[in-house]
């Protein structure tokens, strides 16, 4: 695979209830992006949307957003599962040669909707649906319960990963202001309200308002735009089963699938030791886990033990990851802006000492059933 | 950079107003096990990925591939989703087409899938939320709550075609016989495909025009029916197809660019700001398809088309915008039959859009038809040989355009 | 900007009713549950038992005709997992209710499991590997609502 480079980024700060339109949160995000390149609207051949109808309450929820995201008249299409997909797309559009500035942006507003009972609309409608007793939530609490008894792993030891990221998120200028606590502990976690036993509220990636936007060029593009470009070296994703009953929960087939093909087209051998900072989307404290194990960066059961600090073994979600604020179709893009923020050197508070390479995850569905990994490098 | 890209193989289900036989997963899985009928050589392990999208709101499922994963075969394998509304189908088979153009990893051959069953869903409502969400614009315009139900009602594909339809005749002064005549070619064309819906091999322009009006000029017996259907097409590289098939189609060019929103007008047009009929849009999207594809002269170069046209007004706007007439002749190439199965340039001969239409993948079926002609296995063939075909798709608020060039040799770079 | 007052908020709510067709598989799934009886299909190759029914098995890619393969199943399973939400996210008015006990059950014979509800048990009471037999309703109408939920054996 050629490598294709990051040569912009922009990420409006998290709100629980953003209180201004959509449509300037885009602007906002692909502005910023595009400014940062030090680019003009007329540079922009083509832009990929991620939204969901369903999240925003529409048909057809890319109609309206033509225009403040950069797409008039140009080549624009709209991906509807994470905004990690939706940069996987953009990837696709430079590698095949037919473009040379992607714009991809991907956002929504869960405080215009409920945010769980839309997941919902995601079950199977003639069989899980009309009971709903499969949900986003309660599938949570199956999942982590299934990590815990295979391994035998403590609620405390999940809990003190929601702890780590809600100290990084306070850290993180941009993170939801909610979450940003820098005092919390493993039995504030454990006492706060049970969503499903044994998930905990303080342990679930809070849904939030938030639009971010990333620009894509070609190497030889890329080097003119910016000098410090990040490059996306590799890319793996994969969907599996999707009743609970067919897949072990306690692991990720998926990400497992992902970390293989994204690892082998970047060349790495030894994720362990080779990666510097892992940006995965973790809708709750143990997906963390599960999806470091399923990459290889902890054995399996083990991922709990490694010290995934700032600065640590490995440092995972320095940003404090879907934790430091989940605004739907986001998510796994501003994953991919923070691993870039941090091979740039850039992020202030939060900087991982000497970072070469990085991951960036994104996922989508019940337990995390379909994930995609990016393996970003920096310098020229 | 980029490699050449092949269709090997295109499959259908049966569509008609309500497939209650089946679930959407079900519907789905037919168009598969068709679309891998038609190219025997090809295993369901030697697919690498998977591309699918349809219009979630119309059924009342979110990104409804989650639970069909196993019915489509991606278990354990990549798959993207990709919706932008009416144009899904086409979106879906442009995201086929980079998939493999873009030689990710692994990825070699790519299965596309758009699919729809509207008889789960009220259709109607689905497409009004499309306007709903404009509220805000609606009141800074001053439009009052209590026509909120009028604006829903004519704010729907109906309500927004119709205008378009007075601004493409007050132009071109096309009569109605001219949209009747359009209809009766389709529904005609589509009694000879096997997977249509409407199938009128005997419908004369006198019954068309007997029909009740819906919206002027758009009478009852002109307007697309709602279907449950779902298409299937397998993209690959090059050197693979030539394997899975005897005659591979190339995709030569792909695009598919919007234009201005069309934001609610006044009374409710659909498109208060710029004339549906002007299609700049379809213009860009075609001017940029045909260079990548290097194809100059539209009108000499391309044998075959399938345009996107629920509504009769659109199939002969389409054709101009998309460079195949000259503006403002489309109704006299309907009338001479230059557009007929044996005509010099044939158009939809599996009946289009307006015979049978499951919205999210109508605009895949386009390419798909397209690409059989190519083939020689599209069941209502036409006589002379296609080199060059064009699959066409049309969405969003009426702005939104997709293009699929295809051909029976590979991308000529030389000609860029 | 959170901090500034709301300017303008316009509520928006349009409904819109659905019929899912369930397809020929789960329809002759559903009959039999009408009258208390569960059955499941088998996948030829890999010999994999599926509750409720489905037309392909997603291992091997294989499908399973709808006149053959089927399997008759008893109304008794093993208790593979459970969880306990008072959250629920299919009320709008009242998202916090009463402990909700879910359990992903596999009825005995069959490969998969399915969830439902935990009747008459105390949270300590559960225990994954546990055996469980399903409370029927009282008129079974044909629809998953037929498993009233699962009773310790």
């Amino acid at each position: 695979m050629e490598k294709v480079g990051i040569v912009g980024y922009y990420q409006v700060k998290l709100h629980s209830d953003a209180n201004y339109g959509r449509y300037e949160m885009i602007f906002k995000a692909v502005r910023g992006a595009v400014d940062m390149a030090g680019l003009k609207k007329k540079d922009i051949s083509t832009v990929i949307s991620c939204t969901n109808d369903y999240y925003d309450g529409r048909t057809i929820s890319n109609c309206f957003t033509v225009e403040v995201g950069g797409g008039y008249m140009a080549d624009e299409s709209k991906v509807e599962m994470d905004g990690a997909h939706a940069v996987l797309y953009g990837l696709m559009r430079i590698l095949s040669g037919n473009h040379k500035l992607a714009v991809v942006w991907g956002g929504s507003m869960p405080s215009c909707f409920p945010y769980h009972s839309t997941r919902l609309f995601e079950t199977d409608p003639t069989w899980e649906r009309p009971l709903a007793y499969v949900n986003d939530i309660t599938s949570a609490g199956f999942q982590m319960r299934s990590y815990m008894e295979k391994y035998g792993v403590s609620a405390e030891e999940i809990a003190s990963v929601a702890v780590k990221n809600r100290k990084n998120a306070a850290k993180n200028p941009l993170a939801l202001a909610e979450v940003q606590n820098s005092n919390i502990d493993v039995k504030e976690v454990l006492a706060s309200d049970i969503y499903a036993d044994p998930v905990t509220e303080l342990m679930v990636a809070q849904p939030c308002d938030g639009v971010a936007a990333i620009l894509l060029a070609p190497e030889r593009q890329a080097l003119k735009i910016t000098d410090k470009p990040v490059w996306i070296t590799g890319i793996g994703y994969s969907q599996e089963a999707y009743y609970l009953g067919d897949r072990n929960l306690y692991e990720s087939k998926s990400m497992e699938l992902a970390g293989k093909t994204a690892f082998e087209s970047a060349g790495i051998k030894d994720p362990k030791s080779e990666i510097d900072v892992a940006e995965l989307f973790e809708a709750y404290a143990h997906e963390e886990l599960i999806l470091s194990e399923a990459l290889g960066l902890a054995e399996k059961g083990k991922g709990a033990s490694i010290n995934s600090e700032i600065n640590g073994d490995i440092s995972i979600n320095p940003s404090g990851g879907a934790t430091s604020g989940n605004p739907p179709c986001a998510t796994g893009l501003i994953r991919v802006i923070e691993a870039a923020r941090q091979l740039r050197g850039e992020a202030n508070g939060y900087q991982v000492n000497n970072a070469k390479k990085a991951i960036a995850s994104g996922q989508v569905g019940m337990c995390a059933q379909n994930n995609i990994l990016f393996v970003l490098e920096g310098g020229n | 950079m980029g490699r050449q890209v092949a269709i090997a193989s295109a499959g259908f289900s049966e569509h008609a107003s309500k497939r209650s036989d089946v679930n959407m997963a079900e519907l789905v899985s037919e168009a598969i096990e068709d679309c891998l009928k038609n190219a025997p050589g090809v295993e369901f392990d030697d697919i690498d990925a998977f591309v699918n999208g349809n219009m979630p709101a119309f059924e009342g499922s979110n990104m409804p591939e989650l639970w069909m994963t196993d019915w489509m075969g991606a278990r354990n394998k990549p798959l993207l989703r990709v919706t932008t509304g009416g144009t899904t189908g086409g979106t879906v088979a442009i995201a086929g087409y980079y998939t493999v153009a873009a030689g990710l990893p692994k990825v070699d051959t790519v299965l596309a899938i758009a699919f729809e069953q509207q008889s789960q869903g009220n259709t109607s409502v689905g497409l009004a939320s499309v306007a709903y969400g404009e509220i805000s614009i609606l009141n800074t315009m001053g439009i009052p709550y209590d026509q909120l139900s009028r604006l829903l009602s004519a704010g729907a594909a109906i309500g927004v075609a119709a205008y378009q339809a007075t601004n493409y005749m007050r132009k071109t002064k096309t009569t109605e016989e001219d949209l009747a005549r359009v209809v009766v070619q389709n529904r005609q064309n589509a009694a000879k495909t096997w997977w249509t819906h409407l199938k009128m091999p005997n419908l004369t322009v006198e019954e068309v025009l007997d029909t009740p009006y819906i919206s002027f000029p758009l009478r009852y017996g002109m307007v697309c029916p709602a279907s449950d259907g779902a298409c299937a097409m397998l993209f690959t590289t090059e050197e693979k197809a030539k394997d899975m098939c005897e005659i591979p189609v190339y995709v030569n060019g792909v695009a598919s660019v919007a234009n201005e929103t069309a934001v609610l007008g006044y009374d409710g047009s659909g498109t208060g700001q710029i004339d549906p009929s002007d299609q700049i849009g379809a213009m860009k999207s075609s001017e940029l398809a045909y260079y990548q594809a290097g194809i100059s002269f539209p009108r000499k170069e391309i044998d075959y088309a399938e345009v996107y046209s629920p509504f009769p007004n659109q199939e002969l706007m389409w054709v101009e915008k998309l460079g195949l007439f000259e503006e403002t002749t489309a109704p006299k190439m309907y009338e001479t039959g230059v557009t007929a199965l044996k005509g010099e340039l044939p158009i939809n001969c599996s009946g289009g859009v307006n015979a049978t239409n499951a919205i999210g993948a109508s605009a895949m079926e386009r390419p798909a038809e397209a690409a059989l002609q190519i083939m020689g296995k599209a069941d209502n063939q036409v006589p002379k040989t296609v080199h060059t075909s064009i699959g066409h798709g049309w969405g969003g608020s009426l702005n939104l355009c997709t293009l699929m060039v295809m051909s029976d040799e590979p991308r000529r770079k030389w000609r860029r | 900007m959170s901090e500034h007052k709301v300017i303008v908020v316009n509520k928006g709510m349009v409904r819109a009713d659905y019929n899912f067709w369930v397809g020929r598989y789960l329809d002759k799934f559903f009959d039999n549950l009408e009258n208390k009886k569960i059955v499941g299909n088998k996948c030829s190759k890999c010999g994999d038992v599926f509750v409720p029914p489905r037309k392909i098995c997603g291992k091997c890619n294989v499908v399973i005709p709808l006149e053959e393969n089927w399997v008759d199943l008893p109304d008794t399973g093993i208790l593979k997992n459970y969880t306990i939400t008072p959250y629920r996210v299919n009320d709008r008015t009242h998202r916090k209710a009463k402990d909700l006990l879910l359990g992903m059950i596999q009825i005995d014979g069959s490969n998969t499991a399915i969830v439902y509800r935990l009747l008459d048990l105390k949270p300590d009471e559960i225990k994954t590997g546990m055996k469980v037999k399903i409370e029927w309703a009282e008129k079974p109408k044909g629809d998953p609502s037929d498993i009233k939920g699962f009773v310790k054996m």
